[in-house]
This record gives structure tokens, sequence and C-alpha cells, in this order.
């Protein structure tokens, strides 16, 4: 690679700006990566090009030979050529977009203030802004109606434009053909094969795709206005591949996520399974809202001062051994959590007794790149596990060991070995247990104090994907008022331990991690926020195993 | 009377032919094949550029030259796939080659593959033609049984497989790149362009699209002293004969044979033998429903490419269609319009809404309703998909709109709304 890319990248020119491309590339894909507004419908930048919507018309004033080319030519069908001039914005131009726009609404049923798409379709906005604001079309539109093909998505074919996203989706994305075209000229209309419903686990891209409401997602219908909704950068938990996503929310309320295009790890798409994880993110009522103390066998509400000093007091009078502490986390917990937990173990009692479950898991090669996205593996951070050098394995024996000592004191994070009644009946009779979680489950059932975290929604957070990719979370949402941040519980814990350390945020402990542990060296906060980026020192067994695709 | 010129129809014309491969072979025929089998494939493609010979499809498109850019070293097959789905409105001169003389048609096609090294060409018949279906597989049979097809015919050790594909019935799959999505089995939509079929075409190989008059005209053409003949035929840049399907309120409808430097009015009067019931001439479509309409004072001129092109109009596939004084003109353009509203594919946005609106307007000028302000918009809407969309069919909607409306305006003013 050169040192930059427009090293030895051929140029052309639009609209006086110069533009790099890579050879064989489109003016419009040339043009949107360098922030220049074309308007379009049909072309994804992911999908083969059809040239249909022709909305996309520039002028190309120069071909690179000195002369014009004899019409509006659609961007992103032509290819760029090195000495190129291509003008987007002149009256020809914008006499093109709006006889194509006008096309698109003589049939559209215009019905904005009822369609979900409504503040986020490029059919409203250029319609507005090419639009005449008045129709000439006197006669009745074509309806198509409204059709039912999935769980997860809504087909609303009044709104379509037949720009055919949908169709080469389930052709060229998925693989599953189980939605096409139907029907032709002005009866164009799309629908599922043989009245089948469809059964990718991906639907929800079809919805991102489509550029109007005609394919919604059921989960958001009649929710919320779009341009209500505020966004934040998050990474999906769903599973350890770490898609990128904007968590988007109203009023503290969290409504949907959408895929955030990262070509690095999800490209443009998300799994409908992760995109229902926003339901758990409103999640109330098993939700841990304080710190919770045992007093004469039951779980009561007491302030975090309280919480602490119990815990330092117990601790004190313990004198636990180093092999008589012991603590459990899932993978659920972010870098700077597993880290800290891990340090307020060596710190305090001298002890690596920490463990977390590390299910082996198998991904099926496939030849189409979305498949690889849902994994079995549900242990989003089991990569920064790994890094971190917390022991664990496919069937549990290392722990089944290590609680044969009679433990005297333990720390759960989260809810790990949820399944493994074995090992939760021998902590129970360890003498103190501290639960730290977000959501009741079997440990805050047994545990002595109950520390309330907060889900990843709510606070910072950085987490190792399956590629040994490091990726942060942003703040979407305003946590519960008597809930704090783990990282920060680790910190006061360790404090009121007799161990202070002085991290401002999660960032912060960030960075002491990338100086104090080898797979993390070298990587800066600032640089991993955008996109992520992968470890320079990889573990070597990820415990992934690659299985052929059964055909 | 005029005469026809007999090149295509040589054996057509003669009452007791029979169309089998004997009677064909009788005819002179394959002599040509024979000569090119010891030709370079290169000399064959040089010699069908001399021969000036364009395109009868309708684009007129030079075929030596479509056949010179033909991808080579690509290391996959190449095809050839004879455009046998004949559906421009007006037009019917394949089916007379297909269904009189298959053989001159398919010696012409195998010519063609020896030219660009196809060893497997394929013929694409429109769906509704089921006796030239049923002729062009009996005649396939009669060169498979005789040894012309197959493994090394005529010991040229040039290996050919030919196989007759039958459409599902759309105008549509008659665009080249449409019709080689049909082939391949998927829905015909024409295709982004580039890339040409010359560099990724049936299967993503290098292939070539030719109608099938065309390649009826191979054998002529690479027979004795065929490329000068052929010339011959013709004003410079517009030789050969070819098959005129005169259609309409004419005396004497049918397929002509005809050199091209022919005058309209002749094909009409002479031809034809004049319009019918001794009714004056009020317009003629020229070159099958898609070519801008002519009114009765323009028909002097001569039919071929250029000198057409010259009067704002096209040859398109040599489809006159002659209407008469009483022809409402208004219900004629409705009828076309209705046609390619019908036939669009419908995937590109200018033709799918376009046709479908410009033919509503029509439609309400017809329920009396029209007006000035309506008439305007008709041709601003025709006029909105011309050159405008993906495949030529945008276009071939537009041109009847916007020329009708520019030569009868007084037809449509009879159904302005009385108020
Ligand atoms: C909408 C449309 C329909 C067409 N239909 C036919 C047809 O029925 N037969 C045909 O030979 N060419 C048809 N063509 C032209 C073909 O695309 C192509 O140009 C032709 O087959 C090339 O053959 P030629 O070079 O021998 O003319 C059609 C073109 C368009 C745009
Ligand atoms: S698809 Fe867009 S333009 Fe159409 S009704 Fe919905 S918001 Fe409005
Ligand atoms: S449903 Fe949406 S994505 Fe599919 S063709 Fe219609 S507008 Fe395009
Ligand atoms: S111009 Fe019409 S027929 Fe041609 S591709 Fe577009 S919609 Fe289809
Ligand atoms: S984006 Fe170019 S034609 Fe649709």
């Amino acid at each position: 690679m050169p040192l930059f890319k427009g090293f030895n990248m051929p140029v052309f020119d639009i609209d006086g700006e110069l533009v790099e491309y890579e050879p064989g590339e489109k003016i419009l894909s040339a043009a949107l990566r360098c922030g220049k507004i074309i308007p379009h419908y049909c072309y994804h930048p992911g999908m083969s090009i059809v040239a249909t919507c022709r909305m996309c018309l520039v002028d190309v004033v120069d071909m690179g030979n000195g002369r014009p080319a004899p019409k509006l030519q659609t961007a992103c069908s032509m290819d760029a050529t090195e000495g190129m001039k291509v003008e987007t914005l002149n009256p020809k131009v914008e006499e093109g977009r709006k006889l194509v726009n006008e096309f698109l609404l003589v049939n559209h049923p215009l019905d904005c203030p009822i369609c979900d798409q409504s503040g986020e379709c490029t059919l409203q906005d250029y319609a507005f802004e090419y639009g005449s604001g008045k129709s000439e079309m006197d006669y009745s539109k074509r309806v198509s109606g409204w059709r039912d093909i999935g769980s997860f998505v809504a087909l609303e074919r009044n709104r379509c434009i037949q720009c055919s996203r949908c169709d080469r989706f389930t052709r060229e994305i998925t693989g599953t053909n189980e939605f096409g075209m139907f029907n032709r000229g002005h009866e164009l209309t799309v629908d599922t094969y043989a009245d089948r419903p469809m059964t990718n686990k991906f639907q929800g891209n079809m919805a991102d795709i489509c550029p109007v409401g005609a394919i919604t997602e059921k989960e958001f219908r009649f929710k919320r206005r779009a341009w209500k909704l505020k966004k934040n950068r998050s990474i999906c938990t769903g599973c350890s591949t770490g898609c990128n996503v904007t968590i988007e929310h109203d009023r503290n309320e969290i409504f949907r996520l959408k895929p955030h295009e990262n070509q690095s790890v999800n490209k443009w798409w998300l799994c409908d399974e992760g995109r229902l994880t926003y339901r758990i993110m409103n999640e109330r009522k098993t939700r841990i809202h304080q710190p919770l103390g045992r007093v004469e066998g039951k779980l009561e509400g007491i302030s975090w001062e309280e919480a602490y000093s119990a815990i330092a007091e117990r601790v004190g009078d313990l004198s636990a051994l180093p092999e008589e502490v012991l603590a459990l986390t899932d993978t659920h917990a972010s870098n700077e959590e597993l880290f800290l937990l891990q340090k307020l173990l060596k710190d305090i009692f001298s002890s690596d007794n920490i463990f977390c479950p590390l299910p082996t898991w198998e991904q099926s090669e496939s030849e189409f790149f979305i498949n690889t996205l849902i994994t079995t593996d549900n242990t989003p951070n089991r990569a920064g596990a790994l890094a971190l050098k917390i022991k664990g394995d496919a069937k549990s024996t290392k722990l089944k060991k290590a609680i044969e000592n009679e433990l005297k004191v333990v720390f759960v994070l989260g809810n790990p070995f949820e399944a493994e009644v074995e090992v939760q009946e021998k902590i129970k009779r360890a003498q103190l247990v501290v639960h730290l979680g977000t959501f009741h489950n079997s440990w805050s059932e047994i545990a002595d104090v109950v520390l309330s975290g907060q889900y990843y929604s709510e606070k910072e957070g950085t987490f190792t994907n399956k590629d040994q990719r490091v990726q942060a979370t942003e703040i979407a949402v305003k946590a519960l008022r008597r809930t704090r941040p783990e990282w920060q519980i680790l910190m006061d814990l360790s404090a009121s331990l007799g161990h202070g350390n002085s991290y401002s945020s999660s960032a912060d402990v960030f960075n002491a991690m990338t100086e104090q542990v080898k797979s993390f060296a070298d990587l800066s906060y600032a640089e991993i926020r955008l996109f992520g980026k992968e470890l320079n020192h990889k573990t070597k067994d990820s415990g992934m195993k690659v299985v052929k695709a059964h055909t | 009377m005029a005469e026809e010129t007999l090149v295509l129809f040589k054996n057509i014309r003669n009452p007791k032919y029979d169309k089998s491969l004997s009677a064909y072979k009788k005819s002179g025929g394959f002599k040509s094949l024979k000569k090119v089998f010891g030709m370079k494939p290169d000399e064959v493609v040089q010699e069908v550029k001399e021969s000036g010979i364009r395109g009868r499809g309708g684009a007129g498109f030079p075929t030596g030259l479509k056949w010179s850019f033909m991808a080579k070293g690509t290391g996959k097959p190449s095809y050839l796939v004879a455009n046998a789905d004949e559906s421009e409105p007006g037009t019917c001169k394949d089916r007379e080659l297909m269904l009189k003389d298959p053989h001159m048609f398919l010696e012409g096609l195998m010519i063609g593959c020896y030219a660009i090294g196809c060893h497997h060409g394929y013929v694409y018949v429109r769906g509704e033609y089921f006796p030239s279906i049923k002729s062009l597989n009996e005649a396939v049979d009669e060169l498979y049984a005789d040894g012309l097809l197959g493994l090394d015919p005529m010991g040229s050790g040039f290996n050919l497989d030919i196989t007759i594909h039958t459409g599902a019935g759309a105008y549509i799959c008659g665009e080249e790149s449409a019709l080689l999505d049909s082939l391949e089995g998927k829905r015909g939509h024409p295709r982004v362009k580039p890339p040409f079929p010359a560099v990724s075409g049936f299967n993503g190989c290098p292939t070539s699209v030719n109608n099938v008059e065309t390649l009826a005209c191979m054998p002529f053409i690479l027979g004795d002293n065929g490329v000068e003949d052929f010339k011959n035929f013709g004003p410079q840049n517009n030789s050969g004969t070819h098959l005129v399907s005169l259609s309409g309120h004419v005396n004497r409808p049918g397929v002509y044979e005809l050199r091209m430097d022919v005058n309209m009015k002749d094909i009409i009067y002479e031809f034809g033998g004049g319009i019918r019931n001794g009714k004056k001439l009020k317009g003629v479509i020229p070159g099958g429903s898609s070519s801008p309409v002519m009114t009765a004072d323009e028909v002097d001129v001569l039919y071929n490419f250029d000198d057409l092109a010259k009067k704002g109009t096209m040859m398109g596939s040599s489809a006159m269609m002659v209407f008469d004084e009483d022809t409402d003109v208004v219900k004629l353009l409705h009828r076309i319009t209705r046609f390619y509203a019908h036939e669009s594919c419908g995937q590109c946005t200018p033709c799918r809404e376009g046709t479908h609106w410009s033919r509503q307007i029509i439609r309400d000028f017809l329920n009396g309703n029209g007006s000035e302000e309506k008439l305007l918009r008709l041709n601003r809407v025709g006029g909105n998909m011309m050159g405008t969309t993906l495949c030529a069919l945008g276009d071939a909607a537009a041109m009847p709109i916007q020329s009708f409306v520019k030569k009868f305006p007084e037809e449509f003013r009879k159904y302005y709304a009385t108020v």
C-alpha cells in the first residue's frame, strides 16, 4: 500500500474538484467516497449495478478525450476516466433529475404522514428538492396492495419505486432467492415467491436498503418518527462478530439498532437477532436498580457506601489466602472491566483465580459473506478475555478444580456459568459472595452483596471481537439513577479494600491496559473509536472451529 | 410493374421450392459455407465488413464491425445468437425466412459462427411463432442427419451445434441484452451497457446477437462475387436488398424483397398497389411502430437507412404501416402507446411511468377530455422518455408520441373537451 492513498491514483474532475478513483470505479462511487452528493436510488455499493432508477444523472462535459457525452449519463454505471470532467449541478442536470423525480411521484401515494420512512426517505428529500410541488397527474394511481412477507419486515408495495435493491439483496447478498420482481411495465412490483414468507435471517437489511417506506421493520412500525431519534455509535453484543451499530433512541427509550458501515466487520449489514437486542436495553423489570445487601437472609436496598464498607469489613475479617478467593466473569464485560477485576484480585489478594466460560464454537463456511455475521458464539468479548489470559475452557474443568478449595471471597461479574448448578452450589457456601451486574439472575439470589451495574448502551467500554478487533461503545442513553458503570464500581471497590486506582474514565482504564497488558500494547483509544483496530499481538487459539457448509 | 430483387427470396418466390435440405442444396445452398470453411475466420469478417451490410434488426449497426468487436483471447467460449424474436409491430419478415427457407438462414448462422469462432449457436425465437419453431427444428434435425451440424461438418474440423430456443412472448426479449438474460433462464431485463455483449454476453462470454435477416444475407455475401453484387443493390452505406413488411391500408400488403434505392412512394403505389378503396394516403409509419410517423407529402424518399434518417425518421426493421385518410390518428397512437406500456419491462423509471402515463393521457383524449394543456403534457411526458432510459424501448415509445403530436396536432383538437 502506498503511504497515502492518492499517491498513485488517477484523478478526474467533478464540479471543478479533483477526485481520485480506482481504475474501473464508477463516477458515483468515487464521488460518494469523496463526500459529493449525487442523488440515487438503485445504486448500492454492495450490490450489482442496474442503472434503472435514472436519478443519478450527471453531465459529462468531457469524457477524457475532449468530447462531451451526447446526453446526460447515469453516474452509477459510467466508468471514471483520466481527465474526465463531470458536472453534477448545472441546469441540464437539475432538469434531468426533476423529470425522473416527477415520474417517480406520478404513481406514488405520498402518504408521508403515516409512513415510517418519513424523515429518512430519499424520495421525500429529492421530491422536496427537485419536485415542483404540484402534480400534473390527473388519473387514479396504481395500487398494488400490502403484502405480509415475513416475520421481520412489512411490505407496502404502493410506496415501492422498483429500484430492485431488495431483489438483488436476496439474490446477491443472502443467496436465499426468496424475494423478487413480478409483472412488467407499470405493474412491475416486488413480492416473495409462491406466497411463502421470507426465511432469511437478515430481513432488516432490506428495510435499511429500501430507499422508501415500502419495506419497513415491523418492530419499529408506528413507534417513533425517524427525525426524533438520536443516534449513538455502538457495537452489537449479540455475538462475537461485534457488528457496528447505531443505537437509536428518544427520551431515554431505545427504539432500534441500525447497522453502521464498517468494511472490516459487518460491511453494511446486521442480522435480525442482533437488531432485536434493543429490547433488552429497555428492560426494567429484571434490572438491578440499586445496591443490595443481605439482611436476615433477604436482599434489601442499601447505599453505595454501606455496600462498599460492608464488603471491606468482611474481607478484612476473612483474611483469605489467594486460593480462597475466586472471581467469575462472563464475556459481556468490556475489556476494561475484565482488566480491573483481574487487577483487583491481584492487587488485593495476590490471586489470579479469575475464570470465565469459553465454550468452543463452530463457524460454518459460506460463499455469502453475510452468513459469517451470525456466529453461534454469543460471547461478545471472548477474545478480550483470552487476550487478558483470563482462565477458562470449554468444559469448565479448570474452574471445577479451583472450587475444590474452601472458598472465602467470591466476585461474580454478570452472569457466567449460569447453567452450571454444581458450580453455583459450591460457591453458595463461600463466606462472601459479591455480584456485580445489570440483571437479577441466580447469582444475585445467592449473593451477600449485589452491586448495580449498567448495560452497555449506558456506559463506555471496548470489546474485542472474533477477529480480535478492539471496538468501542458510546453512551447512548442515561443509566438508572442508582447504578454505576462496572469499571467504576471495580475501581471504588479496590479503593475501599485499600488499593486505590485513579482512572477517570473507561478510556483512561483502556490506556492503562495498553501499558500493562502486552496484547493491547500499541493501541490508542482515539484510534479504535471510529472503526476499531485489530490487536497487534493476537491470541493464537480463539476456540473457533471452521466447518464446511453442508450443501 | 416494379420487380422485386430476389436474393433472400430467390427460393421462396419459386413455387416449386419445398424448403427441404435437398431442395436448398440443389439451389446452390451450402456452397458458401464450404467456401467459408476454406477461409480464415478473420477473412470472413473482413468480407462481411466490405459488403457494408448493416443489421436488419432495427439499429442498422454494421455487422462486420460488430463481429470484429468480439473479445478475443479471453479463454471463454464465444457465442452467436440469432435474434428471431421479431415483435416490433408491423414486422413479419424473419417469419417468412424461417418458415419458408430455414436453411438459408441457418447457413448464414453457421457462417457467422465460423467467423467469430462460436461452436454453439442459438436461435432465440419468438414464443408465439409456433410454425416457425417447427420449421426450424425440422431443418436443424435435417442438418444433423446430414452431418452438416455436429462433429466436423464437411471435413472442416469445425464442430458446431445449434439450439433452437423459444421465448415466452415478450417484446422486450428482442432487445439483445434482455434476450440473453432470457436465454440464460432469467427474467428478460435489459442490462447495463457497457459491457456490451461482444465482451460479456451469454453467460458472461463474448456474444454477438444478430437478426435473422442479417444472417440470411451471409450465404449471398460469401458466395461468388457476393460482396460486390451486394454493394450494388443500394446507394453507398446502404448495401444489399432488404425485406420490407408492408402493411396497412394498401391493396397488396406483404413482405417484399427490395433494393435500397427504391422510392417509398413506389413501394406504396407500385408494390402495394396503392391505397385500398381508392382512398387518399394520410401517413406512413416507416420502420416499425417505434419510428417517427411521416405524413403523405413526405413519402417521396428513397427507402433506406440514411435517406429516412435525413427526414428525421428511421427505417428500423423496414416495416411500413400505411394508413389512409379515414384513419383516426389519435386512436392509432393510443394503440401504439398501449403496446409499449404493456411491453415495457418496467425497471427504469421514465419508461415504466412514462409509457403508462402517456397512454392514460391519450385515453383521456379519446374520452373527449382533451385540452391544449394536456396535449403539451403528452408531448412533454413522451419527450421525457427520450434518451433517458436504459434500453431503446423508452425511445421507441417516445418517438411515435412526439411525432404524432407534431405532425397531426389538429387530429388531437377534435378530442378537446367542449365547454
Ligand atoms: C425494445 C427492443 C426490441 C427489439 N426487438 C428486436 C427484435 O424483435 N428482433 C431483432 O432482430 N432485433 C430487435 N431489437 C434490436 C436488437 O437489440 C439488436 O440490436 C439486434 O438484434 C441486432 O441485430 P442486427 O445487428 O442484425 O440488427 C430490439 C431492440 C429493442 C431496443
Ligand atoms: S416512501 Fe417516502 S415519499 Fe413515500 S410516503 Fe414514505 S416518506 Fe413519503
Ligand atoms: S421494495 Fe424498496 S428496495 Fe424493493 S424495489 Fe421497492 S423501493 Fe426498491
Ligand atoms: S427502457 Fe423500458 S424496457 Fe428498456 S429497460 Fe427501461 S423500463 Fe425496461
Ligand atoms: S443510481 Fe444510477 S440509475 Fe439508479
